[in-house]
């Protein structure tokens, strides 16, 4: 058994990068949340809580909060089940499973910037795929301006969102399949229970636990979502698809506001904490269920 | 006799750690043993880094006791990560900025060093700097001019005998026969630079001020006001007509010059800056620059707008001032500044300059008239900037003027202390 001082030996290293690269620049943003730095000088002012009431009354933070909430919950759902039915579907020994494990995957690997800048070709409305493709097929009626409807924008990047990570889901999904014992179920088949009835009472149960992690991976992740809003839209159209993390962004390095911005990121620090507190009370209610 | 090497091991595993740590903040602009002077230039124009380039060469060759470390970030980056390393001094002897926001915030960090009486501001077009200038004092010098207006595809107009119009019902009417004859008039970018650009021309005239956002930011004006409303409702006109392609909302630049450079489309709402890259893409393309006028002819004040852009100017903190003024002398001579014109294809702000291309001559041609600095560039509040170019993009999903103009207006009241 190590003593304390190797452990520490070892540790120490870490332990510093993870204070100069994470808790200092946290504790150093609470800070700067008081303040009225425009993140160039070297001087500023105290200003008390300001900067977090202005936030809240900012039409602009608030717009930014329901996007976020929209977009969260629309990834979250949809996500979870695309990922439920592929896995559901490519978990059984089929000739093609791998191939299609591996293309439903694939997304998984791209950067976002590359993906949000495939997907804003694709979206184009003159000159992209996805309306070229509607108007050769004789669907003329469903083309749009994908980005550029303030009604549609946000859900078009939504998909897009649950494109690049739906195959990665999938695979957490197909282990939780994987350990379902087979014996469960051929009971249940000899049982006469229907597919739906064994799916409901035998598979969904003990899928539980990856569904939860599921469902918080993909809430965290949504939630915190930049790169593909920032690359598709930058919070456009008329603030359609801005959410936290972009408002934060072009406060701080568009507008120079570096105590608001920092404001900004401490509420959305609680309100990720907040989230992540919820989902794992979910994960352990889950697990323990499951 | 162990602890002793556990210590010795430890201190050497953190000393190693810090160098690491501390190497990557160092500093680039410093002074060599054999007295040689690293001098850092940082901007974030990377397409023109092999004019730079020979330029720097050329420079060094006549000062063999300073060399030029020019560094580049992308335009993004630059916004975003430019003012911390400037402001530790770490790079940027000589350095760039946007004019707007981020020279305004620079600015009242201290970080330009005053070239009021650098003799090479008399090679400079005197009213194309004084955006670098504040309090009496000049703190940078624009090197580039752009003119943020419309690019019109001549041959086009020819085949309609079409001339760029002096008034607004001439420009509806020359949308209109452009729109009959199956030509899109005018290839708009309005998910990215479009409102941006095109509200330029059609506010210059609806309120002919050098400083009416500067009211707006101030309190003393507002976006209710007759002048954006009615920029609004020429807009939604413009929309409304469909004298902007389909889904212009969803269209970003690129594919709004592809609509330009195809000849699908007869304007392109961007500025002179795009016009080489038009010319690259499609060497056949013949263009010139017009501004649509919102008014009638005889309330015109002003034919176009123009921005002195990539604002060069000495790090106050810098160790190394005499040497960073001393390429910024250089970078000023006219021949200097000739080869890097025609080497990028950007105008730039100073006198006696030689243009050898269609391109650069048409934007050069530009210079005698009459054009007020870009509109946009005098709001300093990039959040009220977007709060305005965001009203044109609310008009064109079908807002009404009034309450675009309203609901901008009460984002700018917020920013208001």
């Amino acid at each position: 058994m190590m003593n304390r001082k190797t452990l520490w030996f070892f540790m120490l290293p870490g332990l510093l990068l993870y204070t100069g690269l994470f808790v200092y620049p946290a504790v150093s943003g609470l800070f700067y949340s008081f303040t009225n730095w425009d993140g160039v000088s070297t001087s500023y002012d105290f200003v008390g809580i300001s900067n977090y009431k202005d936030s809240f009354d900012s039409i602009v933070f608030r717009k930014a909060f329901f996007n976020n909430v929209k977009f969260m919950l629309t990834v979250v759902i949809i996500q979870t089940i695309v990922s439920l039915v592929l896995a559901l579907i490519l978990a059984k020994n089929t000739r093609t499973r791998v191939f299609l494990r591996a293309l439903y995957f694939f997304p998984a690997i791209l950067s976002s910037v590359s993906v949000g800048l495939i997907w804003s070709f694709i979206y184009d409305p003159s000159l992209g795929l996805l309306n070229t493709a509607l108007t050769s097929g004789g669907l003329e009626q469903f083309t749009a301006s994908w980005t550029g409807d303030a009604n549609i924008a946000l859900y078009a990047i939504a998909f897009v969102q649950i494109w690049a990570h739906a195959g990665q889901m999938m695979i957490v999904f197909i282990a939780g399949l994987h350990a379902i014992p087979e014996e469960l179920m051929e009971a249940a088949r000899i049982d006469g229970a229907t597919r739906f009835q064994i799916f409901r009472k035998v598979t969904w149960p003990l899928l539980a636990p990856s569904a939860t992690i599921v469902v918080s991976y993909t809430t965290i992740q949504s939630f915190k979502a930049f790169d593909l809003i920032f690359v598709m839209t930058d919070g456009g159209p008329n603030y359609a698809t801005e959410i936290l993390t972009t408002y934060i962004y072009h406060l701080a390095f568009s507008n120079y506001s570096f105590g608001l911005a920092s404001a900004g990121s401490m509420i959305f620090l609680v309100l990720l904490g907040l989230l992540t507190m919820a989902q794992f009370k979910a994960l352990r209610r889950g697990g323990a269920n499951g | 006799m162990k602890n002793i090497k556990m210590k010795s091991s430890f201190v050497l595993a953190l000393t190693l750690l810090l160098t690491v740590v501390l190497s990557a903040c160092g500093n680039s602009s410093d002074s060599s043993a054999d007295g040689k002077v690293t001098i850092s230039f940082l901007h974030w124009r990377g397409e023109d880094t092999q004019a730079f380039q020979k330029i720097i060469d050329q420079f060094e060759a006549k000062n063999p006791n300073i060399k030029v470390d020019m560094q580049t970030l992308t335009s993004d980056q630059y916004q975003s990560t430019a003012q911390a390393k400037l402001t530790d001094g770490s790079v940027g002897d000589v350095f760039a900025s946007f004019p707007g926001a981020q020279y305004a915030a620079l600015s009242k960090a201290g970080l330009y060093t005053d070239l009021t009486n650098e003799s090479f501001l008399k090679n400079y077009n005197a009213d194309l700097i004084d955006v670098g200038a504040k309090d009496g004092k000049q703190w940078a010098v624009p090197y580039q001019l752009v003119y943020n207006q419309p690019i019109y595809n001549t041959e086009i107009f020819k085949k309609y005998n079409l001339t760029p119009p002096t008034d607004w019902d001439g420009f509806l009417k020359l949308c209109a026969t452009l729109k009959q004859n199956g030509i899109i008039p005018i290839a708009f970018a309005g998910a990215d630079i479009g409102p941006g650009q095109l509200m330029n021309t059609m506010v210059m005239n609806n309120e002919p001020s050098e400083d009416i956002f500067t009211k707006v930011e101030a309190g003393q004006a507002k976006l209710t006001d007759e002048f954006w409303v009615k920029t609004l409702t020429q807009f939604k006109e413009l929309n409304d007509n469909g004298y902007f392609q389909d889904n212009s909302l969803g269209t970003k630049d690129a594919a709004a010059g592809a609509l330009f450079i195809q000849g699908k489309a007869a304007m392109l709402a961007s500025g002179s800056y795009q016009l080489a890259q038009n010319a690259k893409q499609n060497p056949e393309l013949k263009q010139a620059l017009l501004a649509p006028i919102t008014v009638s002819a005889d309330q015109a004040k002003y034919e176009g707008v123009h921005t002195s852009t990539f604002m060069l100017g000495v790090n106050s903190r810098s160790k190394h001032q005499a040497e960073a003024k001393k390429f910024l002398e250089f970078l000023s001579q006219p021949d200097v500044a000739s080869q890097y014109a025609n080497e990028t294809g950007q105008n730039v702000t100073l006198k006696d300059i030689t243009y050898d291309s269609p391109e650069l001559k048409i934007a050069g041609d530009w210079a005698d008239k009459k054009t007020i600095f870009q509109p946009r560039f005098t709001i300093l509040n990039s959040e009220n900037q977007k709060a305005v170019t965001n009203s044109i993009q609310s008009v064109l999903g079908g807002a009404t003027p009034e309450q675009a103009a309203q609901d901008a207006q009460a984002i700018v009241d917020q920013q208001i202390k």
